[in-house]
């Protein structure tokens, strides 16, 4: 009798759409809250903050951003992190997409919020801080092709430059790759990616510079093959990625905690000391200039994450009720 | 070694020759496109044999032959392998716009088939048609809006002034409202509806039924305390407490990140391995067969 | 410049793996009754999900994945032809939804084709095939409005599928559809197997068409890829024997950095000596990067030494 039954058999059976409802308010609760949680970040995301401590200023490097809005909750952290790292230590980098015609114009949209936020003198220019090269349809034939030589597969290719009136300018002649000769002379490339993009980069560029990625969080297992044998430097997975990130950007890495005492610890990379990233925005300390989309949406994950394990404790209440109930029947 | 194809390739953008050169492709192409059609397919089998054992005997011999590496680029090169060498190399950026200019003529083909169904519908006022309707009011505006405001910023925009939405006017507003304020979030509407699917999923698929379902749901418990920073951070502290703080103390193995770690790097990364020699393997054999024209009936 | 000569070993394991391919189509077209091959229990399921199509008078729907026209979709297009031969007998209407424009050209080809060649040309309509959209979750919506609308018995979900895979299973569970799931995207397959009620996993998508017509070729080389799997089970076996032993032994070389060169790292090997000892004076324990293997796969990089300094050069083109 339905009357009888306990509220975990009740549940068994109970409308999925409630399940929905706790989630929206629960996840949409999370989002107004930010509070500081701690948290230890992932070896992988480790590596990619140590890798792009590597990097001097001036160095110049490649960034495919493959990813749309449909997964910005993940993506749009990640490349937010990796260019506020970039433009605080003034490296040169090349955007482009091999994976989706919209992806350009959401980096792009991306970028120029940054870019506002910065001070006039700090700002990045286009053709002069960055190039901008759009999408290159079929991902596999065009990594190919930059693997191969990276002077052709962009020949002929021009810019606007910023304060050169409407003139274009080859892009081997910008400050961005006058120096670039070979793919080899390129600091890394970091590939954000919802994608298998990230596959071809390993398959394609592998030992001509050092590859790291920003991934959504499905994608995370399909590339930790390829970190764990050191095929890609560094990647950051998921929001827990673009929370890594933003922590180390506030805290720095392995540092004293008497004169850091935000810094995070990590025991595989333990010989590595990197510090925060000097906010290029007068007034604004590492942490404020560094602690954005992870941190805000770190809450709501957490919240969603509790939800699921006590769904899913639920359920297996449930039936374990129920089978009780039938062995006493 | 400057292939005698590079001719047509190295034309300058916008002069005549390469105008003429790609009239004269274009029409070639759509000779070739109906002579296929109307080809019976006693001979058309044949032909996508030769086209498609061409295209992959490329591709083959860039990855046979020794490649140069380090290549400066003013390099000559040196006798007949590096000649060779050198020509597919510079020859290989060509040929994947080969497989993107194919892939565009197709895409009017798709295009032709989504209006020939939607339009039918609309034109019969079948079931659903409101829908149709829908669909392709939508493709007409963001064509238009979409070219326009290219139009604008490309030709018409000199100083990068329309980087500054102060300065929009009504085609890029529009464009924005289409691309940014409907598609993109629609787009992610779409997305974030796999949070709900995954919450029902788990809570009907991860139930102590059996021995291997017992483990699914312990892996996936302990990945997902293992990224919910605040629960780790309370564990691990209770565990310091016990171990004094030792890193060599063997208590530390049982953090939850420490046993997600052995989990990714032991179980999950080695399995993932082995099934991608399997499906490399597959994908190896499958492009073999249909290379050498081996595979009969279906696709070939 | 210098050429790549230390990759050789990955050309000429790839080719071994070729060879066992095309040695085994050979040995299946010559044997009598064929090789023998295990039974895959998801594909068992393709004739009943027709079946019960049939019983209930709806469509079968099929979906090659969103991406483009390459291996898995060729593959995916295949296992279709063989679904649509079986619905066309029983005039099962189906429906396959195509994201990628070159899929939906080949896909209407084979469709038309299993037609024709069933001498059911008539009944054949172009609308079976659909190109939906390009867009990744313009696709997903619009294949979902398809399986509400046409509310379809049975759902074939092969090819390559990202994040719009769990949508399409859910919504199809939700009409009632029975479905057969297979991605060779490994991060796919654990949301197939929590929603779909057959799901084939890694190789077993490729293996389908041999196990499904058991055609020489087919059968052959699927015998030929389980030969390459053996071999590279024997060489990580071989590798992590010869790793173990050398790890024991003391280490005699170590690698070091000596400078830079146009960017790249020159690194030299140099014999290990008493600086290199522990705190304690004994000697340090071997790391992985002292080992031969080690040492085999990073090649000691020195372009300098490779640099043809007398290379003919291209006369400059003024600037």
């Amino acid at each position: 009798m339905s009357e009888n039954l306990s509220i975990w058999e009740k549940m068994q059976s109970f409308d999925r759409r409630w399940l929905y409802l706790v989630l929206i308010v629960l996840v949409t609760f999370g989002l107004f809250v930010s509070p500081d949680i701690p948290a230890q970040p992932d070896e992988s995301s480790v590596g990619l903050y140590v890798t792009l401590d590597g990097l001097d200023e001036n160095d110049t490097i490649l960034i495919q951003s493959d990813w749309t809005n449909s997964t910005r909750g993940e993506t749009l952290g990640h490349l937010e992190a990796l260019l506020r790292t970039v433009m605080a230590k003034r490296i040169k980098f090349v955007m482009y997409t091999f994976a989706d015609p919209q992806a350009p114009q959401v980096s792009r949209d991306a970028l120029r919020r940054l870019n506002d936020e910065l001070p006039e003198d700090k700002r990045y220019k286009l053709g002069i801080d960055y190039l901008e090269l759009g999408y290159f349809p079929n991902a596999e034939g065009a990594t190919q092709s930059l693997g191969n030589n990276i002077r052709t597969f962009w020949e002929g290719r021009k810019t606007r430059v910023e304060g050169n009136g409407g003139d274009e300018m080859d892009i081997f002649r910008t400050p961005v790759l006058e120096n670039i000769q070979k793919l080899e002379d390129c600091g890394m490339i970091c590939v954000v990616t919802p994608s298998n993009t990230i596959d071809i980069a390993v398959e394609r560029l592998s030992g001509k510079l050092p590859i790291c990625c920003m991934c959504t969080g499905v994608v995370g297992p399909q590339i930790l093959p390829y970190y764990n044998a050191g095929q890609v430097a560094g990647l950051a997975i998921g929001l827990k990625g673009v929370y890594d990130m933003e922590m180390m950007m506030a805290g720095g890495l392995n540092l004293d905690k008497a004169d850091y005492p935000n810094s995070v610890r990590s025991d595989k990379y333990s010989e590595n000391k990197a510090l925060p990233v000097v906010s290029p925005i007068e007034g604004k300390s590492s942490a404020d200039y560094s602690l954005g989309r992870g941190k805000k949406y770190y809450a709501a994950l957490n919240i969603a994450l509790a939800l699921m394990v006590l769904a899913v404790i639920a359920g297996n209440i449930g039936m374990y009720a129920a089978k009780r109930r039938e062995r006493n029947a | 070694m400057n292939l005698p194809l590079a001719a047509i390739w190295g034309q300058d953008p916008g002069s005549g020759a390469l105008i003429g050169y790609l009239v004269g492709a274009f029409i070639l192409g759509v000779v070739m496109m109906v002579a296929m059609t109307k080809m019976p397919t006693r001979g058309r089998k044949p032909s996508v044999w030769i086209a498609t054992f061409a295209s992959g005997f490329f591709y083959f011999l860039f990855w046979i032959w020794p490649s140069p590496i380090n290549r400066g680029p003013s390099d000559l090169p040196v006798g007949f392998s590096e000649k060779v060498g050198f020509g597919l190399q510079d020859a290989l950026p060509k040929v994947a716009n080969i497989a993107i200019i194919l892939t565009a003529f197709l895409l009017g083909l798709g295009i032709y088939s989504l209006l020939h169904v939607h339009l039918g519908r609309l034109f019969k006022k079948q079931k659903d048609w409101q829908f149709s309707l829908i669909l392709v009011v939508s493709m007409v505006l963001m064509i238009i809006f979409g070219y326009w405001d290219w139009m604008q910023r490309q030709f018409n925009d000199p100083d990068l002034l329309l980087a500054k939405m102060d300065n929009w006017g009504f085609v890029n507003y529009s464009f924005d409202l289409l691309f940014d304020g409907l598609l993109q979030q629609m787009d992610a509407a779409m997305f974030s509806m796999i949070a709900f699917f995954i919450l029902s999923a788990a809570y009907r698929a991860f139930r102590i039924k059996s021995i291997e379902a017992t483990v699914l749901m312990a892996s996936a418990l302990i990945m997902i305390l293992s990224i919910m920073g605040a629960v780790d951070m309370v564990y691990s502290n209770m565990i310091d407490s016990m171990t004094g703080g030792d890193p060599g103390h063997f208590l530390n193995d049982a953090k939850i990140t420490a046993v997600a770690s052995w989990v990714k790097n032991t179980m999950q990364v080695p399995a993932l391995r082995a099934l991608e020699f399997g499906v490399g393997l597959g994908a190896l054999a499958m492009g073999l067969r249909l290379w050498l024209g081996l595979e009969k009936g279906g696709v070939s | 410049m210098q050429y790549l000569d230390t990759a050789w070993i990955g050309v000429a394991v790839t080719l071994v793996m070729v060879a066992f391919v095309l040695l085994n189509i050979v040995r299946a077209r010559g044997k009598e009754g064929g090789l023998y091959i295990r039974r895959i229990p998801g594909l068992n399921a393709l004739d009943d999900a027709i079946g019960r199509a049939t019983e209930m008078g709806r469509p079968v729907l099929m979906i090659p994945g969103i991406g483009t026209l390459n291996a898995i979709s060729v593959q995916a297009l295949s296992i279709f032809a063989h679904v649509t031969k079986s619905a066309a007998q029983f005039s099962t209407p189906i429906k396959i939804c195509c994201a990628d424009a070159a899929v939906y050209t080949v896909a209407q080809e084979v469709i038309r084709d299993v037609y024709q060649t069933q001498g059911m040309g008539d009944r054949y309509n172009e609308d079976f095939v659909q190109f939906v959209s390009d867009r990744q979750f313009a696709f997903a919506a619009g294949v979902s409005g398809i399986i509400h609308r046409e509310k379809v018995a049975a759902a074939f979900l092969l090819g390559e599928f990202y994040a719009e895979s769990l949508i399409f299973a859910e919504t199809c569970n939700s009409v009632g559809a029975i479905q057969v799931a297979g991605s060779t995207h490994n991060t796919q397959t654990p949301f197939f197997i929590a929603a779909c009620d057959y799901v084939l996993i890694g190789d077993e998508f490729y293996a389908a068409s041999a196990y499904l017509k058991r055609e020489p070729v087919l059968v052959g080389s699927l015998v030929g890829q389980d030969w390459g799997k053996m071999l590279i089970a024997a060489m990580c076996l071989l590798g992590c024997f010869i790793f173990s032993i050398d790890m024991t032994s003391a280490p005699t070389t170590k690698r070091v950095t000596v400078g830079e060169e146009n960017g790249t790292s020159l690194v030299e090997f140099q014999a290990v000596d008493d600086s290199d000892n522990m705190e304690d004076g004994s000697l340090r324990k071997k790391r992985s990067s002292d080992t031969a293997l080690h040492h085999y796969f990073h090649p000691v990089v020195s372009p300098g030494a490779f640099q043809d300094r007398n290379r003919p050069q291209k006369e400059e083109e003024g600037s």
